[in-house]
């Protein structure tokens, strides 16, 4: 089985890749892979908030979204390191849900994993979220994590 | 270890892939350089030049393309979005220089982001004279902060509809232009009538300065670079090739204007290219014509006020990175993905803006934003000049075949003419100085505030963006 993991650069994604790994047989997945979309016409295109890149000096590229994108799908990455099915690395741009989807078509993927949000009224009121969107089109089971209660200070829920 | 998928995928599948075509960064470019300046600034440039406004509008279109040009050759050396602030950091190793420009930039996206505001007000009341301008202002800001925080603005498409109605809305004009030439009552005398009192070379260089305004906004396509396909090839013909395209719809509109309309009520209009279609020398309707144009007109405004909107977060965010802002302003919100302290400061400096420039007018001053607005063209002036230096500079470094080369004589020509206008603003308005030594003290502060709070979560006796103190953030 083909399994791809989204992640945003948020806690919330790496803490789904962990839970993918909590419960999921290796045995049983062929390949994983990690995907990060970048938004181009967004205000922040990627936002990394899990790896531990060393952040640059001043007026030193920290406008490339595309170093930000490789920095969280390698942290990503790194949970599935010793675990047994191989990984493919790939970042796009675009929207992310259709991004996602479309990837899972041409993988013929088995289950597709994504972070939702935050818990609350933000939540609640503005549709449309990415999460949202892949499970309602994506081509196969997604596992939605969503994040445990009582960490949205930004610590990394615990799994 | 985990071993990595073997290279079978194709192509398309390699995992860098991009999104952005050329085609679409040539709307992008289109779209964002032609809503700002020539519905609501050409009211300005008739007023210091005269018939002759033409003119400044096509030698401060040259002269931004030239620019334009200096961009597209760093862009596709350093395709990332922080623009302006990276080349100069990189040709001239200041952090200094780099933080003043940066600023700068804010500064002058900020002043036009409320400039763009009340010229939609000014549209706006021609459609529905209810409420008052400055409520108009304020909501319509509200909406480009709630519609970018939720990432309505990521659209492409939207992107490209919006350009193609606010070509059409300047087609309209054109063809008015073309519809009353046919009709044999132009006067061409008009197109070389200079009727300001002094030296008409000033005049239009006055004009220039006005004009450059409007051509503004194209640095900002250094926001995509990293995610254009084929960005050597797509960058430098779609950024040049769309300003030249503006450069003379500009010209073309400038000069419908003039003959169509009496400069005097050009010059007096809030809403300047709406006196071209009252004219009612189409033959429709009147009223349905300045009604569909105001229509036309407020999607070209928000068009180009989106992208503005987008841009300023997203310099904090960078800044913020760098570790010279604090680092609230790189907080993102973990359901939409949006830099929403950034948003909702850049929301609450604009509207701070209109809110003193409108009681400072009613209490007798001067109309603070479009002063605001004018005057950052100095500092834009002073940060292209620099651009266009930066990229001399860095030639030889960093280049292979496929880097975009400038005309060298013709970046020379840019850099006099920005250095010419840059001169003329100054010694035309001393005061333009104060005005941006204040702004630039707002910078200052914002740095002494870092300093202040962010010194403390830095260790003893590290520099700012000494990237061994990096573990100082907590991720």
């Amino acid at each position: 089985m083909h399994v791809i993991v989204a992640t945003d650069g948020s806690p919330q994604s790496l803490a789904a890749a962990r839970h993918l790994k909590s419960f999921a047989d290796p045995q049983k997945i062929t390949t994983i892979s990690v995907v990060a979309v970048i938004r181009p016409l967004a205000s922040v295109a990627f936002a990394d908030e899990i790896s531990e890149a060393e952040p640059p000096g001043p007026g030193e590229g920290a406008g490339s979204f595309r170093d930000a994108a490789q920095g969280a799908v390698d942290a990503v990455a790194a949970v599935f390191d010793d675990w047994g099915p191989s990984i493919d690395k790939q970042i796009r741009s675009g929207s992310p849900a259709a991004e996602i989807i479309k990837l899972a078509n041409q993988h013929d993927a088995g289950l597709v994993v994504v972070a939702a949000g935050g818990r609350g009224i933000s939540d609640a009121i503005l549709v449309g979220s990415t999460a949202q969107r892949v499970q309602h089109y994506a081509p196969c089971p997604v596992l939605v994590v969503r994040p445990a209660p009582r960490t949205r200070k930004g610590a990394q829920p615990k799994v | 270890m985990a071993h990595t998928d073997t290279p079978t995928v194709d192509d398309e599948d390699s995992g860098l892939r991009r999104s952005i075509t050329g085609k679409q960064l040539f709307f992008y470019t289109l779209g964002d350089v032609l809503g700002s300046g020539i519905y609501v600034l050409i009211g300005l440039v008739a007023a210091a030049v005269g018939g002759a406004f033409w003119i400044a509008f096509a030698i401060g279109v040259t002269i931004a393309a030239i620019t334009g040009a200096a961009y597209a050759e760093l862009v596709t050396k350093y395709p990332q979005a922080a623009g302006a602030a990276l080349y100069i950091n990189k040709a001239f190793g200041s952090t200094a220089l780099t933080f003043m420009t940066t600023v700068s930039f804010l500064a002058a996206s900020f002043a036009a982001t409320g400039s763009l505001a009340t010229g939609f007000s000014s549209y706006f009341a021609t459609v529905w004279d209810g409420p008052p301008a400055l409520l108009v202002s304020l909501v319509f800001l509200l909406a480009l902060v709630v519609v970018n925080f939720i990432g309505i603005t990521e659209s492409v498409v939207m992107n490209m509809l919006m350009t193609f109605v606010e070509v059409a809305g300047l087609l309209i004009v054109m063809g008015i232009g073309i519809w009353y030439i046919a009709q044999g009552d132009a006067d061409f005398g008009v197109l070389t009538d200079i009727s300001v009192s002094g030296n008409p070379a000033l005049a239009v260089l006055a004009g220039i300065a006005f004009s450059f305004f409007a051509m503004t906004g194209f640095e900002n396509t250094a926001n995509v670079a990293e995610e254009t396909i084929d960005p050597h090839r797509a960058f430098p013909r779609s950024l040049v090739g769309g300003m030249v395209v503006a450069g003379i719809v500009y010209v073309l509109v400038s000069v419908a204007a003039a003959l169509t309309v009496p400069v005097d009520q050009l010059a007096g209009s809030d809403a300047a290219l709406l006196e071209v279609v009252k004219q009612g020398i189409l033959p429709f309707s009147t009223d349905f014509m300045t009604t569909l144009f105001s229509i036309i007109a407020l999607i070209a405004i928000t068009n180009t006020t989106l992208v503005t909107v987008v841009t300023q977060p997203r310099i904090l965010y960078g800044m913020a990175k760098e570790d010279v802002v604090p680092g609230v302003f790189a907080k993102i919100h973990a359901t939409r993905r949006s830099p929403w302290v950034g948003l909702l400061f850049s929301g609450v400096v604009v509207a701070a803006l209109l809110l003193v420039g409108h009681f400072f007018q009613t209490g007798g001053g001067i109309d603070l934003v479009n002063r605001l607005a004018l005057v950052t063209v100095v500092l834009l002036l002073a940060i292209y000049a620099l651009v266009i230096v930066a990229c001399l500079k860095l030639r030889g470094r960093d280049e292979d075949e496929r880097t975009f080369r400038a005309n060298t004589p013709l970046l020379i020509v840019g850099l006099v003419g920005n250095l010419a206008i840059l001169g003329f603003s100054i010694y035309d308005d001393p005061s333009s100085l104060i005005w941006c030594a204040g702004l630039l003290a707002v910078g200052v502060v914002l740095f002494l505030v870092e300093y202040a709070v962010g010194s403390r979560n830095r260790p003893q006796g590290s520099r700012r963006g000494d990237p061994k103190t990096a573990d100082r953030k907590e991720v």
